[in-house]
């Protein structure tokens, strides 16, 4: 309903005029929300569910001739069945019925309907399966402000440049400014020195990481395997692949086909294989007695689904155990997706330190083994005799190793069995020393180093079947891959096209839709809420855009402007729009009370990684560094005991222990408190909005949490050593009122440093 | 930056003059040092779609799967043709659990005697001796069906509704649905006994696409009872005190400056989370009850972590207004391994949860809970009637046929409901899937199972799922 509002008063305040001709009804704009959310489930584009054969989906369906009697008659209502059942009284006529539970249309609706079949029942092919319209020369500001205009409504003047500043900060970088980079920029608020701060926030390597967590949460990222036994892996160098790919503002479409498919790109480098990772990100189950077949298909099924979610913006997954019901997908079509994904093994990447040369290590640790090999023929004379002399004392003297080795026949013995053996023995000395010291400082390099989960293409192709209802152990038609028809074609020689196919389908300039997700989705995070709300569902059930030519504008600028992620954040945040006060106001609160009008900024909660990572700042005591494993903070006991197999955690040392909250390790199953708590992911499955809440536990964290009470011990510290205004300004960026300042002086420093910590405004972006 | 902003000055004095709206007059009488009052909390008592039966709900989950074919189903064919193959009727196109490994499949009678109890003539064995005397108290079912076989999926999928995680749980559907009417304590409660944490961890009580505001929080017997609900030592009441005063104090005038709502949710909080520190801590406590009453749940050591005083906190927390709390004890996965047998250990799991479970019915009753709080006993699905054989002898996962048990909150008393065939492998009539009791527990609560849904993903999310879901109103009284 609360889509329909804005739009609804738009035309509620076209009608008061009377004198005028009725408003031009728009099909996708006014009709659709309201024929998807009553009449689709019954009579849309799933046939199965389909009642009384009659589609309202379609202009054909609608006006189908049924024995005489027709859904929709085109300028003709009492000829038009539906509508007639819509106004209708009588309980078993009226559409939609009672048992469904949907409240009769309520009048605007009713009206909206009637004017659009006396206008003629125009349908639209739906709004975000159309190319974005570009509008040249406009910008942010002047979408929104024509909008506010319309409603006569005036934006909210620019927050202060305190404010700002924390903002922008926290929004590009995820921590908030030093006191000396507020005086700066107080001492010079202009338009050229906010251009300039944007700048450097966006050149800053911190940039990766808070942008690089908000696209974690739509990779499911996590550091454990999942489900109940939920043992750690290592998949943190995609964590550092993505957050470095972000800090060079690798070109969206470039980075979406490295993670698709990077290992499918002509001669892969070793990091666009890690971007593969990103598939990887899927749970695995290894409990006893499980079918792992059937886990596979289900990482499968994710696999699509969170393909769809994310760069799609379509709940693809919906199809899996039949059509669509709201958009049209198939079930087939579905699976013609699902084949793209099926053909993987799922290996583990070995990754070396940068400064070896693997290649020629590996050729030269050959090559040493077939020396020590030839070494060791050419003196086994030695070794025998050495053998042959060993008297009981010596041997009791042996090590149990190399006692094992002696009681095998001498043809029994292995390759590292006869060096070890010759190492101990004749070899101590001499060419063979070199040889061998030299072998085993090789071996150590080839295997030490980290690991990391990746693709890879099967050569041959698995089958892919259809799955009736989504059960696996019902196969039925053979599918091969494709993507939905309602899209953009799919063009492709390749008798079997692979991910890498699909990937440059994505990020094919003719797709409607990616580019519009994704400047959606940041939108949101400067936001709050994107111009589509529901950021996952672009589709018929999805809400239909607050200012559609605004998101066009973005998504073509997106395009314009090769993919550059950071191209969008710069022009976002240098707008009028994102710049206003935040402040809520009485004839807003009145008009727009959920802010989609963009009359003002919005205030919104910190995320949980971030609350973190501010509170770390403004006691002084964040560790900056970027990448390498995950960390681990202290965390209240008992808290690895919740899942089935207790894990240890063992808390970091030195600076590892202040690190930010993004480097904090993630066990699916039993995940960090002082995380979810406020709603940081476990990784299950894409999320690509994160919820906000507001509770009683997070109230506990931030007052009782170790963790934090030792950033309040040392925030407690710079009251003492600088002053409690110092601490007030390092929490909120700005300087205390004299009211608030007051408050706080009648506190011991210790309780004024705990307050500072818990206050709304430390951990909320202004 | 002292000098007030126009803005803010017009907005400060709306919130003053408009004290009919809730939050200007929120503002104002906190500004006068009166206690904030209740203000936009998401867990405030809701109204129910239609007149509820019950309030509450104490769910005692035996995590692992118990053996109904030892415990409810008495099965005399089952006892003639031990040890003989069982028909091939009931197997064709099956999956089961451990399907690679090549255990036996051949019947396996029951070692436990099996008698008559109540009026209804329930047949319950010589393991559960405490639960023959409330068995006119209860609904047995005994064909209870799930879909997945695999513990952790299986136990989702009996408190979400579906073998996927991310979804909102049973407790926080309620809550979400319901509110709840416990003001210093969460509205989803868990407790934890046995040997480890169930498998599958905290999702099984998760919120999922809900808020976090609804997920169930864990009460734990060891250290804090809720993570982080002690003021850390170094800090005497008096500071904590001080902090929570403070914090409301400022975040009161940044709301009158703001104008934002989440100001005036997390003042509350606060209170709440203040609240706890103290409420939480005196549930735990539980030196103020009467030797009989730790008589009757069979505690021996009211300090020690045991089923029997999760069941004793059970009945305190529904006594305070807590909406949904859940009790598991794990290690009933009887497959036949050297620790996990029928012979010998089933009898101690029964010995830990028997007396417990009937008392707690009848504390209940005797306190005139019962008619508002349903008590649901049982597992994510049951054991098969074939034997395995691994060292010893037990039984694998069974889904298509198992017993729970329902008490109180308007279901009947006294009933069996579901009959299964000569095996006890499936049923033969009246067969509850785990979507049905969803159902039938939501509309005891006066909640519609297909009205309680909530919009993600395209999704239109609900506990019962997509496929129909039924009241099951054979065992309703």
């Amino acid at each position: 309903m609360k889509r329909l509002l804005i739009f609804l008063s738009s035309l509620a305040g076209a009608t008061l005029h009377a004198a005028q001709p009725q408003p031009q009804i728009s099909f996708n704009r006014d009709v659709r929300p309201i024929l998807s959310e009553n009449c689709f489930a019954c009579h849309g584009f799933d046939p199965k569910h389909r009642q009384a054969d009659l589609r309202l989906d379609t202009f054909a369906g609608a006006t189908e001739d049924h024995d005489g009697i027709r859904g929709i008659v085109p300028g003709d209502l009492t000829q038009s069945a539906a509508w007639q059942r819509i106004i209708s009284t009588d309980p078993d006529e009226v559409m939609p019925p009672p048992k469904s539970h949907k409240p009769p249309l309520s009048p605007a609706q009713r009206t909206i309907l009637k004017t659009w079949i006396e206008q003629g029942a125009k349908y639209e092919r739906h709004w975000s399966f159309e190319p974005p319209k570009p509008s040249p020369g406009s910008s942010i500001d002047s979408f929104i402000q024509d909008r506010l205009a319309q409603e006569k409504l005036s934006p909210s003047p620019a927050a202060s440049p305190a404010t700002l500043i924390r903002r922008v900060s926290l929004d590009l970088t995820g921590l908030p400014p030093t006191p000396e980079e507020v005086a700066a920029f107080l001492a010079d608020p202009s338009d050229q020195a906010y251009s300039k701060l944007v700048d450097r926030l966006l050149q800053s390597p911190h940039y990766g990481e808070r942008w690089g967590r908000w696209w974690l949460d739509q990779a499911r990222y996590a550091d454990s395997n999942g489900y109940s036994i939920d043992a750690p892996r290592q998949i943190w160098k995609f964590r550092d692949w993505v957050i470095d790919a972000l800090n060079a503002d690798m070109p969206f479409d470039q980075f979406t086909i490295e993670q698709l498919a990077g290992d499918l790109l002509p001669n892969a480098s070793e990091s666009q294989k890690i971007a593969t990772g990103f598939h990887r990100n899927t749970q695995i189950n290894q409990e006893g007695g499980i079918d792992k077949e059937q886990f596979r298909i289900d990482s499968v099924f994710d696999r699509v689904a969170t393909t769809g979610t994310v760069w799609l913006g379509l709940s693809i997954g919906c199809a899996q155990c039949h059509d669509h019901k709201f958009d049209p997908i198939e079930q087939k079509e579905y699976y013609q997706l699902f084949a793209f994904f099926n053909n993987q093994d799922e290996p583990t990447l070995k990754i070396f330190d940068q400064n070896l040369d693997v290649r020629e290590l590996t050729r030269e640790f050959k090559q040493l083994e077939t020396q020590i090999k030839t070494f060791i023929q050419d003196h086994t004379s030695e070794l025998d005799a050495w053998e042959a002399g060993l008297t009981p004392a010596i041997k009791k003297s042996l090590s149990s190793f190399l006692t094992k080795i002696l009681a095998l026949p001498k043809n029994k013995r292995s390759f590292a069995q006869n060096q070890s053996l010759f190492a101990a023995s004749v070899g101590g000395v001499g060419t063979f020393r070199e040889l061998n010291d030299r072998y085993k400082e090789i071996d150590t390099l080839l295997n030490q180093g980290v690991t990391t989960l990746v693709m890879k293409e099967l050569p041959k192709p698995r089958k892919t079947t259809v799955f009736i209802k989504g059960d696996f152990t019902r196969p039925a038609d053979e599918v091969t891959p494709g993507t939905p028809g309602v899209l953009h074609p799919f063009k492709s020689t390749p008798l079997q096209p692979n991910r890498l196919d699909l990937a440059k389908w994505i990020v094919s300039p003719e797709n409607p839709l990616t580019a519009r997700v994704i400047v959606n989705r940041i939108w949101q995070q400067y936001f709050g809420r994107g111009l589509v709300e529901t950021e996952n569902d672009f589709g018929m059930q999805g809400t239909t855009p607050s200012h559609p030519e605004l998101l066009d504008w973005l998504a073509t600028e997106l395009l314009a402007k090769k993919w550059s992620l950071k191209d969008i954040h710069r022009l976002i945040v240098t707008s009028n729009t994102y710049r206003q006060s935040s402040s809520n106001r009485p004839d807003l609160r009145e008009k727009d009370p959920g802010n989609y009008l963009l009359a003002r900024q919005s205030r919104l909660r910190l995320d949980a990684e971030v609350v973190r990572d501010v509170a770390l700042s403004a006691s002084g005591l964040l560790a900056p560094q970027i990448g390498g494993p995950p960390v681990y903070p202290p965390i209240p006991d008992g808290v690895m005991g919740q899942g089935q197999v207790k894990r240890t955690w063992t808390v970091s040392k030195g600076a590892d222990r202040y690190r930010r909250g993004l480097y904090t390790f993630i066990y699916r199953a039993s995940p960090p408190p002082t995380l979810t708590v406020f709603d940081a992911l476990e990784g299950f499955t894409t999320c690509t909005r994160r919820i906000r809440s507001n509770t009683p536990l997070q109230a506990l964290t931030l007052m009782n949490d170790s963790g934090f009470f030792e950033f309040a011990t040392a925030l407690e510290k710079i009251i003492q050593s600088e002053s409690l205004d110092a601490a007030f300004r390092r929490c909120t960026s700005r300087p205390p009122h004299p009211d608030e300042l007051a408050i706080l002086q009648k506190l011991d420093p210790l309780t004024a440093a705990r307050t500072l910590l818990n206050l709304d405004e430390t951990v909320t972006r202004e | 930056m002292t000098s007030m902003h126009p803005l803010q000055h017009q907005t400060r004095r709306h919130f003053f003059s408009r004290c009919s709206v809730g939050l200007g007059s929120i503002a104002l009488s906190s500004l006068m040092a009166a206690p904030a009052p209740k203000m936009r909390n998401p867990l405030e008592p809701k109204k129910t779609h239609f007149p509820a039966k019950a309030k509450n709900v104490i769910f005692l989950f035996m995590a692992g799967g118990p053996s109904q074919l030892d415990l409810f189903e008495h099965k005399p064919q089952l006892t003639k043709l031990n040890g003989k193959p069982i028909p091939e009727s009931y197997t064709a196109g099956k999956r089961f659990a451990f399907m690679d490994s090549s255990h036996r499949s051949d019947l396996l009678a029951s070692r436990r005697s099996f008698k008559q109890y109540g009026q209804s003539g329930a047949w319950v064995s010589d393991l559960l001796p405490h639960t023959t005397s409330i068995v006119d108290d209860i609904s047995i079912v005994t064909t209870c069906k799930t879909d997945l076989f695999n513990h952790a999926p299986a136990k989702l999928y009996m408190n979400t509704g579906s073998g996927l995680f991310g979804r909102p749980s049973m407790g926080s559907w309620v809550t979400y649905g319901l509110g709840s009417e416990c003001e210093d304590l969460p509205g989803f409660v868990v407790l934890q006994s046995g040997p480890r944490g169930p498998r599958g961890g905290s999702v099984l009580w998760g919120s999922g696409v809900l808020p976090t505001t609804y997920q169930g929080v864990p009460l734990r017997n060891q250290g804090d009872p809720i993570v982080n609900l002690s003021t850390p030592s170094q800090i005497t009441p008096t500071q904590q005190r001080q902090v929570v005063d403070s914090v409301r104090e400022l975040n009161l005038k940044h709301l009158v400056e703001t104008g934002d709502d989440e100001i005036a949710t997390r003042i509350n909080a606060y209170e709440m989370a203040y609240r706890m520190q103290t409420s939480a801590p005196e549930l735990m406590d539980t030196s103020d009850e009467s030797q009989a009453t730790l008589d009757l749940y069979g505690i021996k050591d009211p300090k020690e972590t045991s089923f029997a005083r999760n069941c004793l906190l059970a009945r305190r927390l529904v006594e305070r207004g807590v909406r949904f709390v859940q009790l598991y004890d794990t290690n009933w996965d009887h497959h036949g391994g050297p620790t996990e047998n029928l012979e010998k250990h089933l009898p101690p799991k029964c010995l830990d949860i028997d007396q417990a479970s009937a008392a707690l019915v009848k504390d209940l009753k005797q306190r005139g809970l019962l008619d508002d709080t349903i008590v649901i006993w049982g597992g994510e699905f049951g054991r098969t009637p074939m034997g395995e054989v691994r060292e010893s002898t037990g039984r694998n996962h069974h889904i298509d046929a198992f017993t729970m048990w329902f008490a109180g909150g308007g279901f009947k008393r006294g009933t069996v409901y579901g009959q299964t065939d000569e095996f006890g492998f499936g049923p033969v009539e009246n067969p509850v899937h785990v979507h049905d009791i969803h159902a039938t527990l939501l509309h005891q609560l006066g909640l519609d199972h297909e009205r309680l849904s909530v919009r993600s993903q395209g999704l239109d999310f609900r506990l019962t799922g997509v496929d129909p879901a039924h009241v099951v109103k054979g065992i309703l009284a």
